[in-house]
Formats: structure tokens, C-alpha cells, sequence
């Protein structure tokens, strides 16, 4: 990382820069020097090998703008001193072959370093970006690993916190009950006992107690139903919708035989999910457009369905109801949330909560649309078979 | 009232004992009964050994064994009175709270003659222990070496 940042950081303040032109030219000066001491001591011709050492050492430390600059200098002293005509610039024909050899090795010997130079700083750079990449995958493996490990841990706590709930789920099937099955067993006993010497109001009173045991009892049983399908393995294969719907209905026909009900089956498709829990959100949304279309003297209820790009098959239950406030369309699907009071319509608000439990765990949505006294439309999205 | 109790109930509970009672009793059944509050005394009853050392040595004809119980459970004692050459005829009806479907699937799987839910509705509870008295003590031929119907 540091050299990389000495390497691409220009070098600063103009002296700094030209100290290496110095250097290059003050090698050529002694290299200069040298052969006009070795000629005046009767050694000729020692010229070259000096000037292109000089060109050479320019290149080896200061590097190629230097080696360029030591390369004119050392042709332009080489020309001035050592070729005939002395102390010119001219050059006599027999001379030339003598400089224009210098000229050319010492270019070739700056040309081989520039392109030895060039390949030196790629082989660095790409060594440099390598390092880099290594740290960065380093890091990055263990920041993975980081995530794993947290991942793990919550996946543990999930766990843990899923048992909690299934102990929970599992107290409350056990203890719960059990005090309640005496309170309702000895208010029916007192009941029983004391009925004749009670008035009117206590027996209500007793009357009540006991509904209300019963009730709590409801409760309990379908918040314990509701939990297990959240626990509950799918086993998911294709279904006929049509054919389910029609079970259902000719189920639930026997229950509604007295009332006149319109029953209207449209197309359905073959869809993927667990057979057993798509067949509990049909009876659930089925028994509801029965319960609240109980005001009316004839029932319409309409099963069918449509391809929706986004999100498969669509199914829909519609009826002519007592319908519901869209302002508490987010409601509906809650929990013991329920938009009628017990005395109209019966029931303890589990059912559409265990349709959008089952829904959501086909990875599909429900929802509703109504108004009041003008009929509900139920939804929900689950993914089409595969053609 | 020299006859020998035929039904043994081991359940901790003494309001849900009076339950019990007071089903079988509107068929006449409560005075076959003995009741026993937990697994251990269950087992010694069964096994004539402890404070039931001097006990006939007629088996009940049934047991009716709540799940939930102290010190040993009612899982625990199924699987010794199942795993018991001398005790594994005798039938056994888990009478429990619970509607998980663990403990029923654990409880057949020790060997449970029959596994019954008790009802909160007070009419529901009567009739479903009528029932399985009546079963048990009067329908139901009961194996060798169970006490007689008087």
C-alpha cells in the first residue's frame, strides 16, 4: 500500500523534480571530463564507453525523462569534443558513422530501459492490485464469516424462542384447561344443587358464569389450533381447487339446508399447497359467507378464480352479506379481531387469522374488500401448478 | 361393601377426583373406585408392594391415568405398567387436559388402550367418563386375573 502511494504520489515542489535532470547531467559532465583527461594522457577513443556509462547510470537511478536528457547532452558533447572538426557541431563524413553508433546504442540502451521500466511498473502495479484484492477478499471472508456466525446465533435464538412458544403452547393446553374445567364443572353442580333454592338472578348468574367458562374453553381451543398450523410441516402437491371446493360446499350444504342459498362454482384452477390447510381457508371463508349472509332471505355466494401475473392464482369468495367497513379491512385478519358483536354473529375471530396464516405460509396474501350491507370479497393468492 | 374397587384412577387433582366421582356416581360406579395421587402410588397399588403390600391380588379392570402428575407422570407410569410382564393386560385410558398431539402419539405409542380428552363442558366430562366406565367395568370382557363384577 505504501509504495503503491509513493509510486503515484507526483513528487513534490519543482526542486525536488529536477534533482534527478541534475544528476544525469552532472554524470555526463564527469563522464565528459574523464575522456578529455584519459585523451590528454594519450588514451583515445575512452569517449564512448564513458558517455554511454553516463547514459546508463542516468536511466539505472533518476530514470527515463533524466535518460533522455543525459542522451542529447552526452551526443551534443560527444559531437562537440571527440568528432572532427573539433569544437563544432559539424561532423566530417568520417566521423559520422562513429556518432550516429552513439546516438543509436545510447537511444536503444534508453528505449530497452523505458520499455524494461514500463513492464517493471505493471508487473508492481498488477502485484499491488492483487494485494489489495487478497486484503479485500480477506476482509470480506471475514466479515462472512462474522455474518455467518451472527446468523447462527439468531437462528439458535429462534429456536429457543420457538420451543418457548411450543412449551407455552403446551402449558397453556394443560394448565389452562384444567382450572376452567372445574369452575364450569361446579358452577353446572351448583347449578344442579342449589337450582331450587335460587332466584331468577342467580341462576343467570350461574347461567353465565357457565357460558363464559364455555366461551374461555373456545378460545383456548382455537388460539391451540392456530399456533399448531404455524408449526405445522406443509406437505405441498398439486391440488384441484374445483375439486376441494366442491367437497367443501357439499359439506357445509347440509348445515344451511333450511336456508335458501345460491351457490355459484366458477372455473378453478390446479395450484400447489398443502391439500389439508388450503381446505381449511375455503371452509373458513366458505362458513363465513354463510354466517353473515344469514340476514338475507336468499344467499349468493360465488367461488372462482383468475390468473394474476403477479401473484399466481387468485381465489375469491364473495358473498351478499352483511359486509364489513373498509375502514377495518386491515383488521379482519387479526387474531381474535372480530367487527360484530357475539350477540349478531357468532364466533371467536380466529378463522380469518388462520386463513392469512395458512395463506402467508403458501407464500401467498389475503385480503378483503366489502361495505356495509353491501356484501364481502375475500381473496387470497396461492402459486399456480406447474403446466 | 366388601367388593374389591375395578376401576383405579390416578389423578392428583382432588376437584378433578370430584368430577370424576360425581360422574360415575350418577351410575352408580363411584364406590368401585380407588384413587391414588401420583405415579409412584399408582405403581405400588398395582404392584401390591408399599401400603398396598396387603391388597387382594385382583388386578383393576381398568386404569384411568392422568398425564399430568407429581414426581412420576403419567407417560413414565404407562411405560412401566406397559413394560410389566404381570401388568401389561390391564387396559390403560389416559384421561388428560391436553389435546397435544405429542403426548397422544407418545401415549399409543407406550401401548395406551385408549386416549380421552376432558371435555370443559361439565355434560360433555360426565358423559365421557359414564361412558368409560361403563365400558370398561360392564361391556368390555376384561382379562384374566381382574376382578370380578360382584
Amino acid at each position: 500500500m505504501m509504495l503503491w502511494a509513493k509510486t503515484t504520489t507526483p513528487w513534490k515542489g519543482t526542486a525536488t523534480a529536477l534533482i534527478p535532470y541534475v544528476l544525469s547531467a552532472a554524470s555526463v559532465a564527469l563522464a565528459l571530463w574523464g575522456a578529455l583527461v584519459a585523451e590528454r594522457n594519450g588514451f583515445a577513443k575512452l569517449e564512448f564507453p564513458l558517455f554511454l556509462f553516463a547514459v546508463a547510470s542516468a536511466i539505472w537511478y533518476p530514470g527515463v525523462g533524466p535518460a533522455i536528457v543525459a542522451v542529447v547532452l552526452s551526443s551534443l558533447a560527444f559531437d562537440y569534443w571527440f568528432t572532427e572538426p573539433r569544437h563544432t557541431l559539424g561532423v566530417n563524413g568520417e566521423d559520422v558513422p562513429y556518432l550516429a553508433s552513439f546516438v543509436l546504442l545510447s537511444s536503444m540502451l534508453t528505449g530497452f530501459s523505458v520499455v524494461r521500466r514500463r513492464n517493471e511498473r505493471a508487473l508492481f502495479e498488477s502485484r499491488e492490485r492483487l494485494r489489495v484484492e487478497t486484503a479485500e477478499r480477506k476482509a470480506r471472508e471475514e466479515e462472512i464469516r462474522t455474518l455467518n456466525a451472527q446468523l447462527e446465533r439468531r437462528s439458535g435464538d429462534l429456536e429457543a424462542i420457538n420451543e418457548e412458544l411450543e412449551a407455552f403452547a403446551y402449558s397453556v393446553s394443560h394448565d389452562l384447561r384444567t382450572p376452567l374445567r372445574h369452575m364450569v364443572g361446579f358452577a353446572e353442580l351448583l347449578q344442579k344443587s342449589a337450582s331450587a333454592a335460587l332466584d331468577d338472578k342467580s341462576r343467570r348468574y350461574v347461567a353465565t358464569m357457565l357460558d363464559a367458562g364455555n366461551r374461555m374453553s373456545q378460545l383456548i381451543d382455537d388460539l391451540l389450533a392456530f399456533s399448531r398450523i404455524g408449526r405445522a410441516e406443509t406437505r405441498v402437491t398439486t391440488v384441484s381447487l374445483e375439486q376441494l371446493v366442491n367437497e367443501v360446499v357439499e359439506e357445509v350444504r347440509s348445515d344451511v339446508a333450511s336456508r335458501n342459498v345460491a351457490w355459484t362454482v366458477g372455473k378453478l384452477p390446479l395450484v400447489q399447497g398443502d391439500r389439508s390447510m388450503l381446505k381449511l381457508v375455503l371452509v373458513n371463508l366458505v362458513t363465513n359467507a354463510l354466517k353473515f349472509t344469514r340476514p338475507r332471505e336468499r344467499a349468493e355466494i360465488e367461488i372462482g378464480a383468475f390468473e394474476d401475473r403477479q401473484r399466481g392464482a387468485v381465489v375469491f369468495v364473495k358473498d351478499n352479506g352483511v359486509g364489513f367497513d373498509m375502514r377495518y379491512s386491515n383488521k379482519l385478519f387479526r387474531v381474535f379481531q372480530r367487527l360484530h358483536r357475539t350477540e349478531e354473529f357468532e364466533g371467536t375471530g380466529i378463522g380469518l387469522a388462520t386463513v392469512q396464516r395458512v395463506v402467508q405460509r403458501h407464500g401467498g396474501t389475503a385480503w378483503a374488500e366489502g361495505a356495509v350491507n353491501g356484501g364481502a370479497k375475500f381473496f387470497f393468492s396461492v402459486p399456480e401448478a406447474k403446466r | 361393601m366388601d367388593r374389591l374397587p375395578r376401576i383405579l384412577i390416578v389423578e392428583d387433582d382432588p376437584r378433578d377426583v370430584e368430577l370424576t366421582l360425581t360422574a360415575l356416581d350418577q351410575y352408580n360406579l363411584a364406590n368401585e373406585v380407588v384413587v391414588v395421587g401420583d405415579g409412584e402410588e399408582a405403581l405400588d397399588y398395582l404392584r401390591r408392594q408399599g401400603k398396598f403390600m396387603a391388597r387382594a391380588n385382583d388386578n383393576p379392570v381398568v386404569v384411568l391415568l392422568d398425564l399430568k402428575l407429581p414426581k412420576m407422570d403419567g407417560l413414565e407410569v404407562l411405560g412401566q405398567i406397559k413394560g410389566d410382564e404381570a401388568l401389561r393386560v390391564i387396559p390403560v385410558v389416559v384421561l388428560t387436559s391436553s389435546r397435544e398431539e405429542r403426548d397422544m402419539v407418545a401415549s399409543y405409542k407406550l401401548g395406551v388402550n385408549a386416549y380421552v380428552v376432558k371435555p370443559v363442558d361439565f355434560h360433555e366430562f360426565v358423559n365421557a367418563v359414564k361412558e368409560l366406565g361403563v365400558f370398561w367395568a360392564v361391556i368390555n370382557e376384561s382379562p384374566p386375573g381382574s376382578v370380578r363384577r360382584a
